[in-house]
């Protein structure tokens, strides 16, 4: 039997990026938080330091800061007509796990999503029409718009001490900076990282083609900096080991490194590790949580009473977790009802390889996770989409993160995969070739979805994740049209043979892509299309606060790490200043 | 602590100012390391030793085999003042860039044995500072030295200057001027982030268990 333990007023699933910035405030704000997290508490120092962190074999190959699918996996199918299986060995993305979450084998590349993206439904109407979207796409509006996340974008840029140039600062465009971007209220924190060679080969030829390129803003820091909780970070040295890895030089912003010495100095926080939350207890009214049940390292099981619970695990772990507890009801396909798991959505990513001659060196290990010079002409509704079939677009950058031996082996298309062949080309292109990535964004549509497995269930006897995904018709006809794009710049840039590689179906698990998986409990303003309130609050159960990039509708151009920051500390201002002094539903459903 | 070592660079530099004049009027162009001593070196040698061994006592680093590239750049930066040592300006300022490329290529390219220092270090010294080293201290969020100066402080070309075997002295002085904003010739404030949040006691650990690291691996002979 579960062991109960003292009630406290908010526990927190998940202490990964968002779990630590809502304890952090919560708690200070005098509130008595736990913070269950299942995996380890780990540091800088020991955990990520040198030697032992730069371990391809270990990190890359082997996932060792991934969440353990040796007990919780999640099963994968193309479609609804398959029986899913689980995903043994983690490629397409990684998930985290751990204290920090993923944000610790982030990139650290820290975007902001365009006005456009928040009113994506409507924009998309007002400017193709109403019948422009492929019938199978369902895409919305988020129901919170840029202007209101503006200065939460620039508080979360703030924590992270983001290196970056501004281009647009309320509405006056800034040289050197994205044109596109929507108005920020200031500059960057600091200055863009140190451009690399490749950045610069890649901005003369964009710039000579009519586009506007600019510095990636990096969350691995070009300078020291410290930050408004007090919490000091130092200078990048491009060492090339960012995704995937933690840092070992307090230079790429992640919980360890902006807040968790604040948090956990504060005596109103407990943090458990080892702790895997079985499910958000509900009472018989089921719409008002007690707290929830973990079972801990040893096997132990204890129920932790809350008067509030804030899941900030993984985007599809906060899907799970509320289909687990019964909260919300499930989606299904058949019917297109229910919202629990419907609208997961990912990126769309596609790349080109550009290659030189001899004398052209590139140095690619000499980078960090953002180190690199991208445009935005083609990303999001930056274009006129006028008679091309799609909506969407891809940020198209010289933004290769590393050289890493084992896993960066540009070779051009129709070398052998493996053999004398193979090692030949390895050798001749490592050094003079410029990967270009065209992260593209991904429409939700009704056939991608996420629910629980029937079959498959995890260490502890819980049903996994069933994932039902492949790329829909838009995101292939963009990524096609993108990819052309991104070829021509290549071909600018002098390059000797220039390969694209769209993003083709089916969509495969077995391939490294993106972690960015986005929606299955999708804000809005309508609770028939949407799991939680513009405040990221539960329709169902008031007292449950789901905040996570399980939030997206669908997913725009960019990596999601910025807008889910600026969405936790807007659903922290609402939590504040509204919930906290008046429970109860935020907004009427 | 920094005049104590200006002062014994002073009388050096006195008593070579005619051998430096004479060093650049003579400067022949670019020499490497296999063609024997640079014209240049000998003005090196009379601090830093025949073999770059330095003199641990007046807190002249060792500079044999110390990376090419990394040398070359501190001659530079004495000589632009990017690097604050008035001595080492005067010597630097009227080499070409040749003639500072081949003498850093020479004490590259110098095996020298490790100069005999009396330990002084306390066991506890060591400890902490072989703790800083390879792992660092997340109290004062340091990271391990060695992240950036290779293995056992042995170096990472193009990058770092190696630290094993160099003077405790010399190093204690050093982390002393990265505190204090005195030096500042590194790449986004590295040396000063770190040097700033160690203590005296660090500093004086972590200078000695680098200097113990020359001592342990015994004499190396040409």
């Amino acid at each position: 039997m579960a062991q109960k333990l003292k009630e406290v007023d908010v526990v927190i699933i998940g202490v990964g990026m968002v779990g630590s910035i809502v304890a952090k405030e919560l708690a200070a704000a005098g509130y008595k938080v736990v913070g269950l997290e299942r995996g380890e508490a780990r540091f800088t120092v020991p955990e990520f330091q040198g030697p032992a962190i730069h371990d391809e074999l270990r990190f890359d190959i082997r996932k060792a800061l991934m969440q353990d699918n040796t007990r919780e996996p999640v099963t994968f199918r193309n479609h609804g007509s398959e029986t899913a299986l689980p995903v043994r060995r983690w490629e397409s993305f990684l998930p985290g796990t751990g204290l920090g979450g993923s944000m610790v084998h982030w990139n650290g590349q820290t975007y902001r999503f365009q006005a456009n993206d928040f009113e994506l439904a409507t924009r998309t109407r007002e400017r193709y029409g109403k019948d422009f979207l492929d019938a199978d796409v369902t895409v919305q509006d988020w129901g919170v718009t840029y202007a209101e996340l503006e200065p939460y974008y620039d508080r979360f840029e703030y924590l992270l001490g983001t290196s970056g140039k501004a281009g647009n600062i309320k509405g006056t465009i800034q040289p050197g900076g994205d044109p596109h971007e929507s108005p920020r209220s200031r500059e960057y924190p600091t200055p863009p990282q140190k451009e690399h060679f490749q950045g610069a080969m890649f901005r003369k030829a964009a710039i000579g083609l009519g586009y506007h390129p600019f510095p990636q803003p990096s969350s691995n820091l070009s300078q020291p900096y410290t930050n408004p909780e007090g919490v000091k970070l130092n200078a990048c040295v491009f060492c090339g080991f960012c995704e995937r890895y933690a840092c070992e030089h307090y230079a790429k912003s992640v919980p360890q490194t902006v807040i968790l010495p604040v948090l956990l100095a504060n005596p109103n926080f407990e943090l458990h590790t080892g702790c895997q939350v079985q499910r958000i207890n509900l009472d018989s009214t089921k719409k008002k949580a007690t707290g929830v049940t973990y079972i801990d390292r040893a096997g132990r099981e204890f129920e932790q009473p809350a008067s509030l619970v804030i899941t900030s695990s993984f985007a599809l772990n906060n899907v799970r977790m509320l289909l687990l507890s019964g909260i919300g009801k499930p989606y299904s396909p058949a019917s297109a009802t229910g919202v629990v798991g419907r609208n997961y959505a990912y990126q769309t990513m596609s790349s080109v390889a550009s290659f030189f001659d001899q004398d052209v060196f590139i140095n690619p290990f000499m980078a960090s996770g953002a180190s690199g010079t991208l445009i935005n002409d083609f990303a999001g509704d930056n274009f006129d989409h006028s008679g091309l079939g799609f909506i969407g677009g891809a940020f198209i950058g010289a933004v290769n993160t590393n050289g890493r031996p084992i896993q960066y082996h540009p070779v051009p298309p129709g070398t052998p995969a493996w053999g004398k062949g193979w090692k030949e080309a390895v050798v001749k292109h490592y050094n003079h070739t410029v990967m270009f990535s065209l992260h593209g964004s991904s429409v939700s549509t009704r056939q991608n979805y996420l629910d629980l497995d029937p079959t498959y269930r995890d260490a502890w006897g819980q049903p996994l994740l069933r994932m039902t995904f492949d790329f829909p018709q838009n995101d292939l006809k963009m990524a096609a049209y993108v990819t052309a794009k991104g070829v021509e710049i290549g071909k600018a840039m002098g390059a000797k043979q220039v390969a694209g590689a769209p993003r083709k179906g089916p969509y495969t698990t077995t391939v490294y892509q993106t972690t960015h998986n986005t929606g299955g409990t999708v804000m809005g303003n309508d609770p028939h299309t949407s799991v939680v309130n513009r405040y990221l609050q539960s329709w169902d159960v008031s007292n449950v606060f789901v905040i996570g990039a399980s939030a997206y509708p669908q997913n725009a151009s960019w990596n999601p790490t910025d807008t889910l920051g600026a969405l936790t500390y807007w659903a922290i201002d609402a939590l504040k200043n509204k919930y906290l002094k008046n429970p109860g539903h935020l907004v009427a459903a | 602590m920094r005049s104590a070592a200006l002062g014994v660079g002073c009388i050096l530099a006195i008593g070579s100012g005619a051998v430096i004049a004479e060093v650049a009027s003579h400067a022949t162009g670019p020499q490497t390391a296999r063609q024997g001593a640079p014209p240049a070196a000998a003005v090196c040698q009379g601090c830093h030793g025949a073999n770059g061994e330095g003199n641990p006592a007046a807190k002249i680093p060792r500079l044999a085999g110390q990376a090419a590239d990394y040398l070359e750049k501190q001659l530079r930066d004495y000589a632009a003042g990017a690097r604050s040592n008035e001595v080492m300006q005067n010597f630097a300022k009227p080499l070409s860039d040749a003639d500072r490329g081949a003498v850093a290529a020479y004490f590259a390219s110098l095996e020298a044995p490790y100069a005999k220092v009396e330990p002084t270090a306390t066991d506890a010294q060591l400890a902490r500072g072989h703790q800083l080293a390879r792992q660092g201290s997340e109290a004062q969020r340091v990271q391990a030295c060695n992240n950036c100066h290779g293995p056992d402080g042995s170096g990472v070309p193009h990058s770092a200057p190696y630290l094993a075997g160099q003077s405790a002295a010399y190093l204690a002085a050093e982390l002393q001027w990265w505190r204090q904003d005195v030096r500042k010739n590194d790449a986004g404030k590295l040396m000063s982030s770190v040097a700033q949040r160690l203590t005296d006691q660090d500093v004086a650990a972590i200078s000695a268990y680098y200097e113990s690291l020359g001592a342990a691996q015994g004499t190396v002979s040409n």
